[in-house]
């Protein structure tokens, strides 16, 4: 690991490492570090398996973050290539062409945080939520709440108490 | 077509005598340990906060009765109900829940014909998975939605302290107050136990986002004394409060100072909206300036009343000032508060005294009406022999001195009657000029209760004891030891039990454990007593008291004379909220006895 670490090093613009344990290791590269290190990775240091491709949405810095799970089957270990991109402006270099797969982790991420892969086989087709009209849901700006007391009706019968109210019912009702 | 084509499907057959790879009975497999199934709560100790409800993404939570769950403090009588037509099986509820009764049991096949069987309240509608112990439950150790830590409270350390009466509370910076206010959950449980019915939720709300303007319109909605509670109140909602369950109870009595504490006084009319009251031509008397008559004042000049109290001692806030150390309340704080009052034209005659400089009957035919909250001045006597010493003092007339800028006679050696804060402050006052004056302290408070029982706030215990006073709960005195013009010490006695089986007041004692307390000084704080002389003649003839003496008013604070409305610690309490909410409600009711509410 320590000398992956120092070829990477070496060759692309890291801006921090974190070991997370023994087997797993996080690095933060710039955006257009990102996809040439997971090709290094992939085909000089034996990172041949994409575990998976998802994003997490910092929206107090307005940024998504996307990280890609490396893993080397020989060896067995996972390094994480973890990449900031603008949350106005949500496109990213599609890697489809490294692993099949991630295209299909690509089109998910088009539909549930509205981040971009221009390029990418098929990105724009509905992944699962077919006829989504709203903003995508997994940004945190989505009110899951709001949304589901405005598309779903609720079951005739229900009823519900604010606790402080029914108190104050309960407890002092003639009370200002 | 080869001959393996015309062959191979035949090779399926081979499985026909193979166990099935799939399950016969897929009813029966038990789901994963931490599986998320259906809902499990132990309704003893859920306390129907509704923060389950509130944080429910799918509206899939409802907070209902249920027979036999009582309403009362620190618990709202609901319990949540949930509509399996909406539930994600998320477990943000048993994430967020504030006394952990909620958890997800692993049982997750369920059928039936009728769908309203899917909305049920756990705990209270019997399931088979009740006592299923696997599931998902709040993970242990430091997983929570909130911080369970309040943020610490900076203060004076003892040695800083011990000789002095600096303000100890330092207050909330903005980002401690941010950091505190962002731990509540906004259930609201709190606000019926405050006497005053606070909006404690909407204040804090007010502080995380920051508009503290809105914030202190909130306090003066139902308190006209923010500085003074902020700093002092015997904040009761603390002790209800849902996140205290767990953790730390939100600082709410800070988190009040912390609003009060930044807007200078000179804003509070603009921001309030008092700079144009119209009066109604009305006047009311209040007789004392303690919390109630400065609460019944500010309301009801809010209401256009005009309104003249009557204070006995030279300056306004009654026991807030003249009971309540400076180390607590800083007296600049009370102006503050106090001077808002009086600057929307409250009138405020100091120095006199009700009976004597003019009487009750007087203020009948000059005012409307007549607001009475003259509070506990006088100090109980234990009675045991020895007490008619000079050298036994009352704790409330010290602290009185002390204010007055009297000469207080400190000894070297002082003993502590009592186990309430009018002890606790006693004890700390009198260290404090013993450090002055003797370079240290030497000064034991006794109670009758034991420490786990002790009536005073346990912070002031502590504090207490850090400033070197010796507190030792759990004796009765006896005796006092005197000799001529000098007292000697203290004779007591262990209490083994303070209350009967009933909850009366009705010690019990171990007479062959006994002790001696030495000292040349005894102060007796075991509680104060009202002085009502000032209620003569046909006042006195027409004022109903109850079996016990004490004097009966309606929900209005209303006695049984029409225009003498009376609150405060003479009738609630005592402590100041609810003379806070006395004030106010007797506002209210004299406005409706006046015929303008």
């Amino acid at each position: 690991m320590k000398s992956l670490l120092n070829n990477i090093k070496s060759r692309f613009s890291i801006k921090d490492v974190t070991e997370q344990r023994s087997n797993l290791v996080f690095i933060d590269v710039a955006r257009e570090s990102a996809v040439p290190l997971i090709t290094y990775l992939r085909d000089y240091e034996g990172m041949t398996h994409l575990v998976l491709l998802t994003a997490a949405d910092w929206i107090e810095e307005n940024e998504f973050q996307l990280t890609y799970l490396l893993n080397n089957p020989e060896q067995k270990f996972d390094i994480g290539v973890r990449v900031r991109i603008s949350r106005e402006k949500a496109t990213m270099e599609t890697a489809h062409h490294l692993w099949e797969q991630v295209a299909t982790y690509q089109r998910e991420l088009k539909e549930m945080f509205g981040i971009d892969f221009p390029g990418s086989p098929g990105v724009d087709k509905p992944f699962i939520l077919e006829g989504w009209d709203d903003l995508p849901p997994y940004r945190r700006d989505f009110d899951t709440k709001k949304y589901s007391e405005d598309t779903y009706f609720p079951r005739p019968g229900r009823e519900s108490n604010d606790p402080a109210e029914y108190m104050k019912k309960k407890m002092y009702p003639n009370e200002k | 077509m080869s001959l393996k084509d015309i062959l191979s499907p035949f090779t399926a057959w081979k499985h026909v005598v193979k166990d099935p790879v799939t399950i016969k009975d897929p009813f029966t497999r038990e789901a994963a340990e931490r599986y998320r199934g259906f809902h499990k709560n132990d309704i003893e100790t859920c306390i129907g906060c509704g923060t389950c409800e509130d944080i429910c993404q799918n509206a899939a939570i409802d907070m209902v009765p249920v027979d036999g769950i009582e309403t009362r403090d620190g618990d709202s009588g609901l319990r949540p109900m949930v509509d399996y037509g909406r539930c994600c099986w998320c477990a943000l509820c048993v994430d967020v829940c504030t006394t952990n009764s909620l958890s997800l049991s692993n049982h997750y096949n369920w059928i039936d014909e009728d769908p309203d069987q899917f909305r049920y309240i756990p705990g209270v509608d019997k399931k088979e998975w009740d006592t299923n112990e696997k599931g998902w439950k709040k993970p242990e150790g430091n997983y929570e939605l909130y911080d369970i830590n309040r943020v610490k409270m900076e203060e004076q350390a003892p040695e800083s302290r011990d000789d002095s009466f600096i303000e100890i509370v330092k207050g909330y910076s903005k980002e401690q107050a941010l950091l505190e206010a962002d731990r509540c959950v906004a259930c609201g449980i709190c606000t019926a136990t405050c006497p005053a019915h606070m909006g404690i939720p909407e204040y804090i709300k007010a502080i995380r986002n920051d508009d503290l303007e809105e914030g202190l319109r909130i306090l003066y909605d139902t308190n006209p004394l923010p500085e003074i509670c902020g700093r002092i109140c015997t904040h009761k909602c603390e002790t209800v409060c849902s996140i205290g369950h767990k953790g730390d109870p939100i600082s709410i009595r800070w988190l009040k100072r912390y609003i009060a504490d930044q807007h200078p006084s000179d804003q509070y009319k603009e921001i309030l909206g008092t700079r144009d009251i119209e009066l109604n031509g009305k006047t009311v008397a209040i007789v004392g300036s303690g919390p109630s008559g400065l609460s019944a004042a500010y309301y009801l000049a809010l209401l256009g009343y005009k309104c003249t109290i009557y204070e006995k001692l030279p300056e306004a806030g009654g026991m807030m000032r003249y009971g309540i150390p400076e180390y607590r309340l800083p007296y600049d704080q009370i102006d503050k508060d106090v001077n808002y009052i009086l600057s929307l034209g409250v009138e405020i005659k100091t120095n006199t005294n009700i009976g004597t400089d003019i009487t009750l009957e007087e203020l009948q035919e000059q005012y409307d009406a007549v607001f009475a909250g003259t509070g506990l001045h006088m100090g109980r006597s234990t009675r045991v022999p020895g007490t008619d010493h000079q050298e036994v003092y009352q704790a409330v007339d010290l602290l009185r001195d002390v204010v007055l800028g009297k000469e207080i006679p400190v000894k070297e050696n002082i003993v502590v009657i009592g186990g309430g804060n009018v002890a606790m402050d006693i004890t700390r006052t009198l260290a404090r000029l013993q450090k002055v004056k003797f370079g240290k302290v030497s000064i034991i408070a006794t109670s009758l209760e034991s420490e786990d029982i002790m009536p005073a706030d346990r912070e002031e215990v502590v504090e207490a004891r850090e400033e070197n006073a010796t507190i030792i709960p759990g004796w009765g005195p006896t005796k006092i030891e005197t000799e001529g013009e000098h007292l000697k010490g203290l004779h007591v006695v262990k209490c083994t039990s303070v209350f009967d089986e009933e909850g009366r007041f009705n010690p019990k004692f171990d007479e062959e454990q006994i002790d001696y307390f030495k000292g040349e000084m005894v102060v007796e704080s075991i509680g104060q007593g009202m002085d009502i002389s000032y209620f003569k003649g046909d006042i006195k003839e027409n004022l109903k008291l109850d079996n016990r003496g004490r004097i009966i008013v309606n929900e209005n604070f209303q006695s049984s004379i029409d225009w003498l409305f009376v609150g405060g610690d003479i009738i609630q309490g005592p402590d100041v909220i609810h003379g806070i909410a006395n004030g106010h409600k007797a506002a209210i009711g004299i406005d409706k006895f006046l015929g303008e509410g």
